[in-house]
């Protein structure tokens, strides 16, 4: 969405409307799901009512380290990425995928029902919205046309919500994610928080949000709070918590299969598998076959799956990453680098939920810092080993020669006299 | 059996970049022989006294088996050498080698080839490095079918 | 999962077993064939609520039927094994990348198998015979684990009577064999070969397929004309599960079969 169309189209709406938000989402026949207060976190559940969202509750974050905290405001979505991501609802953690019977003839097979009602999401950050378009190339509608995950993705209403406060461990602006959304969204929220009120800037995304907006309640937005608003969520891009280099992260895990860095990461990590759950755009899944106890009746079920898990990459006997050295490189330049290769972007939106959820911290920015100081000492080393050796081919000329000539010299000299001496040719 | 010229001696494998004249030397202790299907050129146990450079044909190397057939351990064709004990005492065949297809080779006097090695430390030089390559890669192709790559994996429960 | 990724019924019609744990099963569809296929792509085989495993087609013939040739490790390919004529299997498919083939065409055409890694170059071998004048030689080298365990063996005859010049050696011989005893990379460096009009397709286990390819290089044959078929595990076979990666590829969509300038690096690096 160009800068340009944008002034004059944003509209401005009070925070006691996000109830009116809320019911006319119900009414158009959604599910909405957005972000609740429970078990001393904020999770992703059905919102029976705009009550439901975290107003007034914050998140600290740090390696390892998850809590809520009470904010000095109200703000709803004063907080950054909790445990779970909208693939909770798009891919979810199990799934039937089909059932087959057995009959006198043979099998009949029934493809599973499809998901009946259209969920609406309300708090998609602009991390999460990327994630949300990355999954759509791996799983979406281009490549598997009719698929479940189609299906399910094509009903979707998505309400995002610029950053302003990026969390300690947030870096989407150097993936590129971020803090402003990016397209897909069909209403977009700024949260202003201040003298003048608890409001929301409000963009259209698409006619299906702008047709949703007409039963709420807004006004043109005026261009103080237009252009504070906006300001608030540039100043975002500075204000984050961690980064990443800005290119070559592909070539640099491409070039790092040797590393001794993992070594180092293998002997923190657990291959525990929680960053693989909480990353929002890991979609490893595997499946499982079950029949029931007459043995007429069989369902295959599709699950989440980690590549850290030892069986991911089973294969004739033994896993094929069987180190947790290989499994987490695996993780991390599939996510950084082949990614890439497999479906044309990054598979990283910088939302910071794998440093987060890591039981011992392992951070990734820290860890590709080390991996590119690595890379660059090694070609370092090499350009200085190239000169070394350049000076010491001239220097050691004549000695290396001498070397490899003596015995064949002396048998030659040898037989050299000998024929001179017996006269023969 | 008909003696051998140096020029399609120095067509084979085994001797291919060997200088002239060396070629020239080993001829003089070469024949060229030609066995029909079934030629057995050598019994396990017999005096090792020659070798033969395969020109075309199949030999099986095989173990003698009491009451049974001949193990075949190893069959050697075009381009290779049958004969490695002849080298170096006891100078005792550890296998016995018998032609599968008829077969033509150069039979090599080995007791000429030692002599040979002896008075020319260039060529005996040579000829052990070609050895050598050749004593190297078959306990390779050994071990990698004792690897038994072809074998069933091994089986764990509830897999496919 | 798409639509099509349900299994399409398959009634088994023949069941023939080539050693003591291989079976070739010839299927016939029920509804609708699935597409048509080239040589070297797989299906994922459904043996009713006991799983599904990736299969090599390991034959076409005319008529819409499926010839796949199965080896039992495991619960799924044991069921598959032991199905009977008359039996239903699903069959999702055909996946992966193939042979190429027809990009042989006025050229010597060498196979060299290992093992069960015949089956998937079956069809390979039998697309070359059926258009036999396109290509110059065409060589088939097989190694087997000993002569019992020789797959299609009833075949290799036909395959030499349809121009084809095949040569088997076995690990270990058996009494009464009279054929070679080696490994299969010593019918290489026997073998008469023009380098740089060679195309050559190898499939059989990764260690195999590494010292064939490091035997047909010192041949003089570039690795661009080297065609191996890779191998992972496989769940899902249509690029959604993430478990066939090697590197960047997703073996079910951007393999199985890759040429060796692709293969030799992923090759070289453990735990990949």
């Amino acid at each position: 969405m160009e800068e340009a169309g944008r002034a004059g189209t944003a509209l401005l709406m009070e925070a006691a409307s996000l109830a009116r938000l809320h019911a006319a989402l119900q009414n158009a026949g959604y599910r909405v799901i957005g972000p609740v207060v429970r078990d001393s976190a904020i999770i992703l559940d059905e919102l029976q009512s705009a009550d439901d969202l975290p107003f007034g509750w914050g998140v600290q974050l740090e390696p390892g380290g998850y809590r809520i905290r009470q904010r000095a405001d109200s703000a709803a979505f004063g907080h950054s990425a909790g445990p779970q991501s909208w693939k909770q609802y798009l891919h979810p953690p199990r799934e039937k995928m089909w059932s087959v019977r057995r009959t006198g003839d043979g099998l009949e097979v029934e493809a599973a029902d499809e998901p009946a009602q259209r969920m609406a999401f309300i708090g998609v950050r602009p991390c999460d919205l990327r994630a949300i378009a990355i999954q759509d190339e791996v799983l979406g509608a281009e490549r598997h046309p009719g698929s479940r995950y189609a299906s399910r993705r094509a009903g979707v209403f998505i309400v995002a919500v610029n950053c302003t406060e990026p969390g300690e461990t947030c870096f989407c602006t150097s993936m590129g994610a971020g803090p402003e959304a990016g397209p897909g969204y069909d209403l977009a929220l700024t949260e202003l928080v201040d003298d003048a009120g608890h409001r929301f800037l409000v963009e259209i995304g698409s006619p299906a949000g702008a047709d949703l907006l007409a039963d709420v309640p807004t006004t043109p937005a005026d261009d103080a709070t237009d252009g504070r608003a906006r300001s608030a969520v540039a100043a975002a891009a500075d204000l984050m918590g961690r980064s990443m280099p800005a290119d070559g992260l592909r070539d640099l895990m491409a070039g790092s299969t040797d590393a001794a860095r993992w070594d180092d990461v293998a002997s923190r990590c657990l291959t525990c598998g929680n960053c693989t759950m909480a990353c929002p755009t890991c979609f490893c899944t595997t499946v499982e076959d079950v029949t029931e106890l007459h043995g007429d009746h069989a369902e295959r079920w599709q699950l989440w799956d980690s590549c850290f898990d030892l069986d991911f990459s089973y294969l004739h006997g033994g896993p094929v990453r069987s180190s947790p050295r290989s499994r987490y490189r695996q993780w991390l330049t599939h996510k950084l680098g082949t990614w890439h290769d497999q479906f044309g972007s990054s598979g990283c939106v910088g939302c910071g939920r794998c440093i987060v959820w890591c039981p011992v911290g392992i951070d990734l920015t820290e860890e590709v810092a080390a991996l590119q100081a690595e890379a660059a000492q090694a070609q370092a080393a090499q350009a200085q080993a190239a000169q070394a050796q350049a000076g010491q081919v001239q220097a050691g000329q004549a000695q290396a020669v001498q070397v490899q000539v003596p015995d064949v010299q002396t048998r030659d000299a040898a037989a050299g006299q000998a024929e001179a001496g017996s006269g023969q040719p | 059996m008909s003696g051998v010229s140096p020029s399609a001696l120095a067509e084979h494998a085994f001797l291919q970049g060997l200088p002239a004249e060396h070629t020239t030397r080993i001829a003089e202790a070469a024949t060229a022989v030609s066995a029909p299907a079934g030629y057995r050129f050598f019994e396990e146990g017999g005096t090792a006294g020659q070798f033969w450079l395969i020109r075309s044909g199949h030999v099986a190397l095989d173990l003698h088996l009491p009451g049974r057939p001949p193990l075949i351990v190893e069959t050697i064709g075009a381009g290779s050498l049958i004969g490695l004990s002849w080298v170096a005492p006891p100078q005792e065949w550890q296998y016995g080698a018998q032609a599968i297809q008829p077969t033509t080779a150069f039979e090599l006097d080995g007791a000429a080839v030692l002599a040979l090695c002896d008075s020319d430390p260039v060529l005996g030089y040579q000829l052990s490095r070609r050895l050598l390559t050749v004593a190297a890669e078959r306990p390779h192709a050994t071990r990698i079918r004792m690897a038994d790559l072809y074998a069933a994996p091994r089986r764990r429960v509830g897999t496919s | 999962m798409s639509a099509p990724a349900l299994p399409a019924r398959y009634r088994v019609t023949s069941s023939q077993a080539e050693t003591h744990d291989t079976v070739t099963l010839g299927l016939q569809p029920v509804d609708q064939p699935i597409a048509s296929h080239q040589p070297g792509q797989f299906t994922m085989l459904y043996a009713f609520g006991v799983g599904e495993v990736p299969i090599s087609i390991s034959g076409a013939p005319a008529g819409g039927s499926l010839i796949q040739t199965i080896r039992a490790v495991g619960a799924v390919t044991e069921a598959l094994c032991s199905a009977a004529p008359g039996q239903m299997l699903g069959v999702r498919g055909p996946y992966g990348t193939d042979w190429g083939v027809a990009s042989a065409a006025g050229r010597d055409l060498l196979v060299v198998a290992g093992g069960i890694g015949l089956a998937p170059l079956r069809p390979a071998v039998l697309a070359a015979l059926a258009a036999r004048e396109r290509y110059r030689r065409v060589s088939i080298l097989i190694g087997a684990r000993s002569p019992e365990e020789l797959v299609f063996a009833g075949e290799l005859q036909a395959w030499r009577d349809g121009g084809a010049k095949v040569q088997v050696t076995v690990d270990r011989a058996a009494a009464g064999w009279t054929g070679h005893v080696g490994v299969v990379t010593q019918l290489i460096d026997a073998a008469d070969i023009d380098a740089a009009a060679t195309t050559a397709l190898v499939c059989g286990p990764e260690v195999m397929m590494r010292l064939t390819a490091r035997a047909l290089q010192a041949c003089g044959i570039a690795p661009q004309h080297i065609r191996v078929s890779m191998e992972r595990n496989m769940r899902c076979g249509i690029a959604e599960c993430g478990h066939c990666q090697i590197g960047p590829l997703l073996l079910c969509r951007d393999g199985p079969i890759i040429d060796y300038v692709r293969a030799a690096p992923l090759l070289a690096v453990r735990e990949l």
